[in-house]
């Protein structure tokens, strides 16, 4: 098959495809997804490294055994694939210890600012990834799903396999959290 | 809690960033999975297919058999209805065979 190809199909055609053996069609949601699946990884772990264990280590057992993706059961691959992520990563916390904050330095947000309001913003970050880090581990999972990748209360739903309404409880809990604890920053 | 606090936290979280995972990642994972062969877990039906592809016949030897299968069912339904009750009775048919053999 053309190599032209691959980026137009969906995921579904590619799962069936690495079912088959394709080593193409796994190369190409490799690169689609690596990069969405490492940043939740991250920040569940708070470490590059180890988040981009995890991601390899979930594409493996993916590509290792095809079968345990079931379109009939497992509407959406990303979906179905957050949550495989997810698992990863909360057998790693029992494993390892507590989470911690970056070693790497956290990007700042505009590199153009002025160097004092990115000051401040840098703070305002760090202080934030810190007070997420201190919130229950399912309330952090709903901020990171809902608001870093971007998906909607009822995806994120799913990928917790919550319902609506305690996704919804969990995000508020979080942010009146939040609120509290960030006060002097808000 | 105010309007303005909900919108700088919004503004806040919608604004993480994190560090960016290594170019060559996905590249990784591709190469590392060149050299882990699959597993195959085959389930019955799957078994069941690959069963029948095995042996796989062609369309006119499926068309015989249907029509076998089809003329014994029909056979064996319809069996029951050709037998008459007075066909089972011994005891009419002796009486039928020595009809005329009465004293002259």
């Amino acid at each position: 098959m053309a190599a032209a190809n691959w980026p137009d199909k969906d995921d579904h055609e590619l799962l069936t495809l690495i079912q088959d053996g394709s080593h193409h069609a796994f190369a190409e949601l490799v690169k689609r997804h690596t990069e969405r699946f490492y940043r939740l990884a991250y920040r569940y772990v708070q470490s590059k490294e180890t988040a981009e264990d995890i991601v390899q280590d979930a594409f493996l057992k993916l590509w290792e055994n095809p079968g345990t993706w079931q379109p009939e059961r497992n509407n959406k691959f990303t979906t179905w694939f957050y949550r495989v992520v997810v698992n990863l990563c909360l057998d790693w916390q029992k494993k390892k210890r507590p989470v911690e904050l970056p070693n790497e330095d956290i990007p700042l947000a505009d590199e153009r600012e002025p160097v004092d309001v990115a000051m401040i913003r840098l703070q305002e970050q760090r202080m934030l990834e810190k007070e997420i880090g201190a919130l229950p581990e399912r309330q952090r999972l709903a901020l990171n799903l809902c608001f870093d990748e971007g998906l909607s209360n009822q995806e994120a739903a799913e990928v917790m396999g919550v319902n609506l309404k305690a996704l919804q409880s969990l995000i508020m809990r979080a942010k009146i959290t939040l609120k509290e604890r960030m006060k002097a920053y808000l | 809690m105010s309007d303005k606090q909900d919108e700088k936290l919004e503004m806040l979280l919608r604004s993480r960033r994190a560090t960016p995972a290594s170019p060559e990642l996905a590249a990784r994972i591709i190469l590392k999975a060149q050299g882990i062969p699959q597993v195959r877990a085959t389930s019955f039906w799957q078994w069941l297919r690959q069963l029948c592809a095995e042996y796989h016949l062609p369309k006119p030897a499926y068309v015989l058999a249907s029509a076998l299968i089809l003329g014994l069912v029909i056979g064996f339904s319809t069996a029951g209805d050709i037998t008459s009750p007075a066909d089972t009775n011994p005891i009419n048919i002796q009486g039928f065979l020595y009809a005329d053999e009465g004293p002259l």
